[in-house]
């Protein structure tokens, strides 16, 4: 009988004390990692990354990865431009989305952006059931070009920054550093050799001009 | 002395046949890269034409990119078997070794001395330092661009490796990478090799594998010097290469010349009409 009562009273107790501590224990990243479910954090504007999958030895890439600063509260919604005073779907997108003409997809591919972000109402990318949303992503969009695409290739940067623009520093940094290094080599290469190939041009054509080569054989 | 119609060796056919082959597959390369970079252009679609529009000129970019890793390997495994393997480092330090060393920094500024009329001109052996740069650049580029390359050859399963981002940083440096060689290329190679006064008008030692005894005195005294001390003069002596070969070199050097230049001035004047990013 007490033995009964003990099991009950420890089961009653997992039952309460098990979701109170789920509630109040802040997330960490484990309990996200593969859960494939949404929470709060995942359905509420915010920083955090976007792919949240099993830990691997390429982790600390994350930290110079894209970095998602502000989410829009509109980018969860089902209709991404609802309140959106002048909007309508007769207008070209990038009359307002100015920055996202001239991306590669778009200009080499002609990729409408309604191929991907799909027809009005356009939903939030972020919003639970859209095809954008990065849980499903990669097979619903990228997929239907890049056979095989994963959530890994989806982290591909479609909306490119400028590499060299200084916001580009927090929101790639990656990308920046890299490009940053690649023009200053490049830049330096030159710099060095453009300038000596001239002024050895102008000593030899002296040498040439004097009819003998300066170390006197 | 040798008389002055007698020319050196500077060349072996194998290294003539690296050089070449290089030629070609960065040509190949340079053309079929610039014509997908600036596809949206009328240029760039010329470009692509003869492969048979963007997929065939992408389709050739890897192809090339693949031929010149596995060239590239191969050229390590002839390396290595150039290096004496009796005395590896003595070798490795010595004049026929293509390894920077402490004497090609005393060239460099002696050679700077002499751009400036303050010292005499240096007396190189066989290889300047220079020569040596150029060679090395060559590593060097082959690394960042093949590495980048093979990134960006398969997307889906690279993405596999690493997080799918890296694509859009290897993009960005195998293009800086590329443009920056393009441009050492066809201006400052093709400025030193061919049209400074000395080597005006056209420098064919790389195609043909000699030089005028003259121009080697001048050039690589240290090394003439070296080989008579030695008695391998007489060996290292050639005749001229046939008249026919070399007004071949001559004007398919040219040719080659032309097409670098056009690249160059065509990719500046749209670079603004394309998409970078």
């Amino acid at each position: 009988m007490l033995i009964r009562l003990i099991v009950r009273a420890a089961i009653l107790a997992l039952l309460f004390v098990q979701p109170l501590a789920a509630q109040t224990a802040p997330p960490t990243e484990s309990n996200l990692k593969g859960s494939g479910y949404f929470r709060d954090q995942d359905t509420l504007p915010g920083s955090y990354r976007l792919y949240l999958q099993q830990p691997s030895k390429l982790d600390w890439l994350s930290s110079v990865g894209p970095v998602q600063e502000k989410v829009k509260k509109s980018s969860f919604t089902t209709d991404a431009h609802e309140g959106v005073a002048n909007y309508s779907p007769r207008r070209q997108c990038t009359e307002c989305h100015t920055n996202h003409s001239r991306d590669l997809h778009v200009s080499r591919m002609e990729v409408r952006c309604t191929q991907c972000h799909r027809d009005t109402p356009i939903a939030g990318i972020y919003h639970y059931y859209s095809a954008m949303n990065p849980i499903r992503r990669h097979a619903y969009v990228c997929a239907k070009c890049h056979e095989g695409a994963t959530p890994s290739f989806a982290s591909y940067v479609v909306h490119e920054p400028n590499p060299l623009a200084m916001e580009t520093r927090e929101s790639f940094p990656a990308l920046f550093y890299a490009t940053w290094f690649m023009v200053i080599l490049a830049g330096g290469v030159l710099a060095f050799f453009v300038p000596l190939a001239v002024l050895w041009g102008l000593r030899e054509f002296i040498s040439v001009v004097r009819g003998r080569f300066s170390h006197g054989s | 002395m040798a008389a002055e119609a007698k020319r050196l060796k500077r060349f072996s056919i194998a290294q003539r046949l690296w050089h070449l082959a290089l030629v070609v597959i960065f040509f190949l390369m340079g053309i079929t890269g610039l014509a997908w970079m600036y596809i949206e252009t009328g240029w760039g679609r010329m470009l692509a034409a003869p492969f048979g529009g963007w997929q065939g000129a992408l389709e050739w970019h890897r192809i090339a990119g693949l031929v010149l890793l596995a060239l590239f390997a191969l050229h390590i495994l002839y390396s290595l078997m150039q290096i004496e393997w009796r005395h590896p480092f003595r070798w490795l330090a010595g004049p026929d070794s293509l390894m920077m060393q402490f004497g090609d920094v005393k060239g460099f500024f002696q050679h700077l001395g002499w751009i400036f009329g303050l010292r005499e001109h240096p007396r190189y052996d066989r290889w300047s330092w220079y020569e040596k740069f150029d060679y090395w650049a060559v590593w060097w580029g082959f690394m960042i661009v093949g590495v980048t390359g093979l990134v960006l050859y398969n997307p889906v399963l690279s993405s596999d490796y690493m997080p799918g981002w890296l694509i859009n940083v290897a993009l960005w440096i195998h293009r800086i990478e590329a443009l920056m060689a393009m441009v050492h290329i066809f201006t400052v190679h093709f400025y030193l090799e061919h049209f400074r006064p000395k080597a005006l008008p056209f420098n064919a030692a790389m195609f043909d594998g000699t030089i005028p005894m003259s121009e080697a005195e001048e050039a690589h005294g240290a090394w003439v010097d070296r080989l008579e001390m030695e008695g391998k003069l007489e060996a290292h002596l050639v005749p001229e290469p046939p008249v026919a070969l070399r007004i071949a070199y001559f004007i398919g050097g040219y040719a080659l010349i032309a097409l670098g230049i056009f690249l160059l001035v065509f990719a500046f004047a749209n670079v603004a009409a394309v998409s970078l990013f």
